[in-house]
């Protein structure tokens, strides 16, 4: 059973379509990237999951539950959904007395959570000293008071210096190896793609792809890189042969066909002068761009 | 929801600014009597029922503050994003809200009860220095201190279910303010047959501040009033907060 379930969800915010009847789901034991631009609906998507925000339509279920009807969620369920949810005058340890407490939890998960987010140091001092990576790892350990097999991040490398990603990289995989799921949301692929087994990807708020990340990267096709005064007419006379194209600058394109004979005969049938022509390979930062850039508005 | 009252009350007490407004509102107490004993002595004969229920009245002086902080409990939340960990350990919003009436309700008594103990230890000796009788089982004693009890202790969790219905903090805070000190005070003084029924002028009969002399309610009257607004609040706040989105 997969352990994440999104059904057909949609959030409406007014006339504002933030999440539309998006489906997709996060296998157990394995960590699960959820990508795309800003503004793509990941937060709203991570709250309905979460039963902070009601949702318009559809479902989202943690091992077959909403996580509102879960007796004790903490227990199987933690969550960042964001690096700044603390009041700035309490000290960190209290934050988390203060958790474990409303949840019942023994105090020692205190000490123990704060202990494996290295900040057992700087526990005694007042949350407004933190600095944003330190706010992150508290957020963590808040996640972690319960002991969950389910974690759930919402672009927790936000304002991390390189150490401090390093760091999660490794907290992620490893919370993943013991068997946990995890799903961690980012808009920047790069980010993840040395963590995540599986990719869902998100535009506008609905699915554009959802895959392994070696599948996606099987994905990645080669193109041609063609400088053309023509490139509008270019484009549309590659289209109409089945290649797509797309427009890099006004007199660039972009033809996704790793043949550049193909584009050259096409190109010679509309009579269009050609100054240059490139062998182009997408990497997957590419590819995700794309993806979210082309596909995703069009859909 | 013995764990939540508890984590509620570990909330407060774990930032300084919940003993800041404990602090403000406990040094209202001397300022009060001070005011009382002195400055507006020249209209108010202190040798007298209403002179004695004043200077008595000093141990609600501090109620807006309780107001205010009860206001900080629930749209502090909102302020410092912290509704999000505590709605995802508590999913059920309502608890959460009523754990914070309880430890409201608690820390409001609590506060009273020293603020009265405070105007009695400064209050007597006062009294008897300058010669004037005081019972401390009269009603002129009893009734501001009972009513203090009632009365300002229901105000933090008067503020908790303000501080739902309108949980932007400062916005709130300011709208109290200006109300309590201006609006309302204008109206208990000018127009007292509406000002009576609003929720300081059933205070100030409470905690003796004005009297059912000066218009205000009697005494058992102003107290259901007040307990009807505070109930009304913390279920329009709980019917709000309940269906907020937690962005």
């Amino acid at each position: 059973m997969a352990a994440i379930e999104i059904q057909g969800l949609s959030k409406r915010f007014g006339e504002v379509a933030a999440v539309d009847d998006l489906s997709f789901t996060a296998r157990e034991g394995a960590v699960t990237g959820f990508l795309g631009p800003n503004g793509a609906g990941k937060s709203t998507t991570l709250r309905m999951l979460l039963g902070l925000v009601r949702p318009s339509q559809g479902s989202a279920t943690i091992g077959g539950k909403p996580y509102a009807a879960m007796a004790e969620p903490f227990r199987r369920v933690g969550a960042v959904l964001e690096a700044d949810a603390f009041h700035p005058g309490r000290r960190a340890r209290d934050h988390l007395r203060v958790l474990a407490t409303a949840a019942g939890l023994p105090l020692a998960r205190v000490d123990a959570v704060l202990r494996e987010v290295d900040l057992a140091d700087v526990g005694h001092r007042r949350v407004k000293g933190f600095s944003l990576g330190m706010r992150q790892r508290l957020g963590l350990a808040s996640a972690l008071l319960g002991e969950p097999e389910v974690l759930i991040l919402d672009e927790p490398a936000n304002g991390l210096d390189p150490e401090g990603v390093h760091w999660l990289r490794q907290f992620v995989r490893a919370f993943a190896d013991r068997g946990g799921t995890v799903l961690v949301s980012s808009h920047v692929l790069a980010e993840v793609a040395q963590t995540v087994d599986d990719v869902v990807i998100i535009a506008n708020g609905g699915l554009v792809t959802q895959s392994s990340l070696a599948e996606l990267a099987n994905r990645s096709r080669s193109g041609v890189r063609v400088r053309t005064p023509q490139a509008e007419a270019l484009r549309g006379a590659l289209l109409a042969q089945g290649i797509s194209a797309q427009l890099v600058a006004s007199d660039a394109l972009v033809a996704l066909e790793s043949a550049a004979e193909a584009v050259g005969l096409v190109a010679a049938g509309i009579g269009a002068v050609i100054f240059e022509m490139t062998p182009e390979h997408f990497n997957l930062e590419e590819m995700f761009l794309e993806l979210t850039t082309s596909e995703g508005a069009s859909r | 929801m013995k764990n939540l009252i508890h984590a509620e009350l570990l909330k407060l007490r774990t930032t300084r600014a919940f003993w800041a407004y404990i602090a403000f509102a406990l040094a209202f107490v001397p300022v009060s009597i001070a005011l009382t004993m002195t400055v507006s002595n020249d209209g108010l004969l202190l040798d007298s029922s209403e002179g004695i229920t004043a200077v008595f009245s000093a141990a609600s002086a501090g109620g807006l503050l309780l107001l205010l902080l009860g206001i900080t409990m629930m749209a502090g939340e909102f302020r410092h994003n912290t509704a999000t960990p505590t709605f995802l350990i508590t999913p059920d919003r309502r608890r959460v809200i009523a754990a914070k009436l309880a430890a409201g309700s608690v820390v409001g008594v609590l506060a009273t009860a020293v603020s009265s103990l405070l105007t009695l230890a400064i209050a007597l000796p006062w009294l008897a220095a300058r010669d004037i009788d005081v019972s401390l089982l009269s009603t002129d004693v009893g009734a501001p201190i009972l009513g203090g009890l009632i009365g300002t202790g229901l105000m933090t969790a008067f503020g908790i279910g303000l501080g739902a219905v309108m949980p932007n903090q400062t916005l709130a805070i300011t709208v109290v303010v200006v109300w309590s000190t201006t609006v309302e005070a204008l109206l208990i003084n000018v127009v007292p047959e509406v000002g009576r029924w609003l929720p300081m002028g059933a205070a100030s009969a409470l905690s003796g501040t004005w009297s059912a002399e000066e218009g205000l309610l009697p005494f058992w009257s102003a107290g259901l009033v007040l307990t009807g607004y505070t109930l009304a609040l913390a279920a329009a706040g709980t019917n709000l907060v309940t269906r907020r989105e937690i962005t």
